[in-house]
């Protein structure tokens, strides 16, 4: 039950982060994000018949 | 996962296989999407079947690059290949799962586990999935049973600190009277002191530093107070020292939160400060380094300092994370003595946390900042 301990106490209590992934290092040079944009992810994977990988993150 | 391993270069040989999606959960535009696949934690992943819309697979929290390239095998096979006997099982657990059903999809894990084969290779990611399934169920006793009886298959792998930690913090939500509690919680803290002590090298860092806080929380509820501080100030000492070996400025702020927790817990906001400062001149347009200084200064109880980080930090904020700085915004008042201001900046986030669509709009806030507001003179 970490992840829900961190979470309530971090957001809750601290206001500071739930998450080491956030920083605002893009990792789109390795490989292609395309960012916010559902709608163009997914006719992209329909056209290609490959699934969507998604990285749901929040800057904090 | 944004700093370390989204740039690894041997990822790059997955690039034509998924269509990559980065999903910023803050930005309004978002909602719809995040009305269709709720986030529950930070981060999330995603494996989407373009064709029925529907998850086929999702991960919750970080993973190393070998973790996560086995997440991109099971998510092709998952949506490309019929699944038969107990892949498909496990299919139907992740699209459970993957639907945020935790207490089918927890069911639906354990009939996976119970047809794996020996040596079975999605074996790690099925018992990750199952323990935070449960966790969120609050079955505490399951989520330690499970940790308990995986323990030992996984012990050198890199899901050790996850199994490891949710052991523990699971013995630690039993009830005082549960006759396995004291054993299990015995149990885990061996194998959480163990990792720290002898840190593997395919242990993610933030993993250990998850594995740090379950036992801070373990000394907490030994009523220890002695014990406690020097569990936090390991973590510190840790945490400094991954900061200090990180390449990047990224890589390096990217433990300013767990750090900044270390050292409120430690009563030592003022060891925030630098970190925090430096972070801020790194990353001119993040509001994260001047609201976590409006969190650290508060407790220093330099009222004005923190007003002022809380002004940068709100002129650039957005999305939901914004309400977060306004609660802490009016704690900042409130502790100086100004009750009128705590409660206008209260009324303000709870009119911007109702104005969020679906998708992004939070009933157990909004609930949250109302009895709040109630309390308040």
């Amino acid at each position: 039950m970490k992840k829900r301990a961190f979470l309530l106490f971090v957001l809750a209590a601290l206001a500071a982060s739930v998450s080491l992934a956030s920083t605002s290092a893009s990792p789109r040079d390795v490989l292609p994000f395309i960012a916010d944009d559902y709608p163009k992810a997914l006719a992209a994977a329909r056209a290609r018949s490959v699934p969507i990988f998604v990285e749901a993150w929040a800057p904090w | 996962m944004r700093a370390f391993v989204f740039t690894d270069p041997s990822l790059q040989r997955h690039a034509g296989q998924f269509v990559w999606l980065s999903i910023n959960t803050e930005r309004a535009e978002n909602a719809p999407f995040l009305a269709k696949y709720p986030v529950q934690a930070w981060p999330s992943f995603f494996v989407i079947d373009p064709r029925k819309e529907t998850v086929a697979i999702r991960w919750v929290g970080g993973a190393t690059v070998p973790q996560l390239e086995k997440l991109l095998a099971d998510g092709r096979r998952s949506v490309h290949a019929p699944e038969r006997g107990v892949a498909e099982a496990l299919a139907r657990a992740d699209r459970l799962y993957g639907g945020s059903k935790n207490a089918e999809a927890a069911e639906a894990y354990r009939e996976a586990l119970r047809q794996a084969p020996p040596g079975w290779p999605q074996y790690p990611r099925a018992v990750e999935s199952l323990l935070y399934a449960l966790a969120r169920q609050h079955d505490a006793k399951g989520c330690a049973r499970t940790a308990q009886e995986a323990y030992s298959k996984l012990a050198h792998t890199p899901s050790a600190a996850n199994v490891a930690a949710s052991g523990l913090d699971c013995s630690l939500d039993l009830p005082a009277d549960d006759p396995d509690r004291a054993a299990l919680i015995s149990e885990f803290t061996r194998a959480c002191r163990d990792l720290v002590a002898n840190p593997p090298s395919y242990v993610a860092a933030d993993d250990l530093s998850s594995v740090y806080q379950s036992l801070v929380g373990e000394r907490e509820a030994a009523h220890d107070a002695e014990g406690k501080t020097q569990v936090l100030s390991d973590w510190a000492l840790f945490l400094e020292g991954v900061a200090a070996r990180a390449k990047s400025p990224e890589g390096r702020s990217a433990f300013d939160s767990h750090r900044l927790t270390a050292y409120l817990m430690l009563n030592a906001p003022e060891r925030a400060i630098p970190m925090l400062d430096a972070s801020e001149r790194d990353f001119p347009d993040d509001y994260n380094p001047a609201a976590r200084l409006a969190v650290a200064y508060k407790a220093m109880k330099r009222y004005d300092d923190a007003l002022a980080a809380s002004d940068r930090a709100l002129a650039k904020a957005y999305g939901p994370r914004k309400i977060l700085i306004l609660n802490n915004r009016a704690d900042i008042y409130a502790a100086r003595g100004d009750s009128a201001a705590a409660r206008r900046t209260i009324e303000e986030a709870l009119r911007f946390a109702e104005a969020f669509p679906a998708g992004q709009r939070s009933d157990t806030q909004i609930a949250s900042l109302k009895k709040k507001l109630e309390q308040m003179p």
